[in-house]
């Protein structure tokens, strides 16, 4: 369990300081999966620092399993590291050394026994599937297999905490969802708390339990996955959704973005709202997807005529909400979505 | 027949025979090489240090320290901009002093020994440079004391770099050696000054040139084995 009490840090002194973390507060619970987004410079590698105890707090404190961290003396501070594995991006292997001198490096830095290292690296190394790879050398990996040393090296001290700082940023999705798993696994496994700092929102969505937004220092919103992503007045659950480039609507249809919003949406919706509406419905783009047993997701609609609140009352109806004109969505976060015209888009005639 | 008797050669009237010529420069070279190899030694043993110190004292080192940093960084770089002669002839005292002496292979190694470990400092700050912050991260997150971290993730990172540096450095030094032949310091470079330059023997001063160049070739070469070797991607990839 790790807990953040008023944690701030800032650099620099006097008028020329800047504080990069202001006061934050969240809880994660041993087994959970807490991951923290937020766009470049807003503070998540500066955050990643704190909880590792390479950055000293300027003030209030990381408790790990109920002893305060931040305020150990230096001697102690190193100690306190072994208690919190760290996997980072590109996995930062040493490159001279071997996939399994890689993981013993925490090993040897504790001063454990030659004999006693390779029982535990060979442990290590079935654990995380690279049984074969044991005695290859990075450049020799790919960039899944490096991350998988770099988990194992993370792990080699069996810390009760796992932090992750853009573990998964740079590999492509199915590399990405193997990582993915193996993290989930080992959660469970070990009852490991894991904070997975990342501002890929399908990699958030594929391993997270509980999400935080943090923006200029400060987090913005927080809550668990399910309630964030069916929550229509959730920035960050809209942000959450998975982006898709959409077609633009006809000249005299305007288009709308639609958001699942409960546990309940009925399959044919589009065409239900086409009838209710009596007018056509194009789908210009869309994407759903599973999330602990919900569906969730989002489409954009090409829409005529009608008044905005009676198309927001009936895709009310069928658990749905919207809001016209997609455009505005780009400034929610993430990557702006912009749209393509592309001819083969269906239409869905239902009022025909 | 000449012999070189406690660092004074006697000199003959007409160009050495080519017969005479190894038993001339054989002596010469080995003095040489103990002259490089010594003076190598105190570079190494010294200079290795101080630039795992040089580097870990600048901002973002392991132990910042920047007044340490700006005074060490200024000795280094006055040691490093003094051409070697004049470092050498402005030393003089200090040598007498450490040698008892200001001719011979000793009064030569004070000299070469304080410019290489300048020279030495920077290649070895240099190669610590460009290994990636993020590793001396990773082993700070996974328990390392200072020292393991400058042994096992800095240095240990940085060995390739290190040795391309001491490729260059050995082949500097062998240069610096001969400059130091010209206050009688022995060797292969006062063995080309005092007869190919001051007697005009053009036998021994082809022989010099050429041993000279062979010497470096071979240093070159064998630094570039090391490099590879110590290099898995390329140790490995030449299969
Ligand atoms: N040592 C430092 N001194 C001063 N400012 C710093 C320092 N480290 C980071 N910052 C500032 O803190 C802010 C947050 O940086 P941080 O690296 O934590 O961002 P981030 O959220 O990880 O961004 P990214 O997604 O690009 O990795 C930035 O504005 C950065 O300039
Ligand atoms: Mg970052």
């Amino acid at each position: 369990m790790i807990s953040l009490n008023e944690l701030t840090k800032t650099y620099g002194r006097g008028a020329d300081s800047v504080t990069v973390l202001d006061r934050l507060n969240f809880e994660v619970g041993a087994g959970e999966i807490f991951a923290v987004t937020g766009p470049s410079g807003a503070g998540k590698s500066t955050l990643a620092q704190c909880i590792n105890l390479l950055e000293r707090p300027t003030s209030g404190s990381v408790v790990v399993n109920g002893e305060d961290l931040s305020s150990l003396p230096e001697k102690r501070l190193r100690a306190a590291r072994r208690r919190i594995g760290t996997v980072f991006q590109s996995a930062s292997l040493l490159s001279r050394r071997t996939a399994s001198e890689n993981i013993a490096l925490p090993l040897e830095y504790l001063g454990v026994t030659p004999g006693e290292i390779r029982a535990r690296v060979g442990e290590l190394i079935d654990r995380v599937g690279l049984g074969p790879k044991a005695h290859s050398y990075p450049f020799q990996l790919s960039g899944g297999q490096a991350q998988r040393v770099g988990i194992a090296r993370a792990l080699a001290l069996r810390p009760a905490i796992l932090l992750a700082d853009e573990a998964t940023s740079g590999l492509d999705p199915d590399t990405t969802s193997s990582v993915v798993e193996l993290l989930k696994q080992l959660r469970t496994d070990l009852d490991l708390t894991v904070v997975f700092i990342t501002h890929e929102m399908d990699t958030v969505r594929q391993i997270a339990d509980s999400v935080a937004r943090l923006e200029r220092g400060r987090i913005v919103e927080t809550g668990a996955l399910v309630d964030l992503l069916t929550d229509h007045g959730s920035p960050l659950g809209r942000a959450l959704q998975p982006r898709l480039r959409f077609a633009a609507a006809d000249d005299d249809a305007a288009t709308w973005y639609v958001t699942y919003d409960s546990a309940d949406v009925p399959g044919d919706w589009i065409q239900r709202v086409s009838v209710d509406l009596a007018v056509p419905v194009h789908l210009l783009g869309a994407s759903v997807e599973t999330v602990h047993g919900i569906n969730t997701g989002s489409a954009t609609l090409g829409i005529a005529a009608a008044s905005d609140d009676a198309v927001r009352a009936v895709l009310a109806k069928y658990g749905l909400s919207g809001t016209p004109d997609a455009s505005r969505e780009t400034g929610v976060g993430g990557a702006p979505v912009s749209p393509v015209r592309s001819g083969a888009v269906p239409a869905l005639e239902g009022a025909a | 027949m000449s012999a070189v008797v406690g660092g004074s050669i006697y000199v003959p009237r007409a160009d050495v025979p080519v017969a005479e010529l190894p038993a001339l420069l054989l002596p010469a070279y080995g003095e040489t090489v103990v002259m490089v190899g010594i003076v190598m030694a105190i570079v190494l043993v010294v200079g290795t240090p101080l630039g795992v110190l040089l580097h870990n004292a600048a901002p973002g080192g392991l132990f910042e320290r920047p007044a340490l940093h700006a005074v060490l960084g200024w000795i280094i770089s006055v040691g490093r901009s003094l051409p070697f002669l004049i470092l050498m002839a402005s030393i003089v005292p200090f040598t007498r002093f450490l040698t008892g002496t200001n001719i011979g292979i000793a009064a030569a190694v004070v000299p070469m020994s304080l410019a290489g470990i300048a020279f030495f400092t920077r290649i070895v700050e240099n190669a610590l440079r460009s290994v990636p912050p993020s590793i001396v991260r990773v082993a700070r997150a996974s328990g390392g004391s200072n020292l393991q971290i400058m042994r096992s993730a800095q240095f240990g990172e940085a060995v390739p770099a290190v040795l391309g540096g001491l490729t260059i450095q050995v082949i500097a030094m062998i240069e610096y050696s001969a400059i130091a032949g010209t206050i009688g310091a022995g060797g292969i470079g006062y063995v080309a000054v005092t007869y190919g330059y001051q007697r005009f023997d053009n036998t021994v001063m082809l022989a010099t040139i050429l041993i000279l160049v062979a010497t470096v070739a071979f240093v070159q070469v064998a630094g570039d084995r090391l490099v590879r070797w110590v290099t898995p991607q390329k140790r490995l990839q030449r299969a």
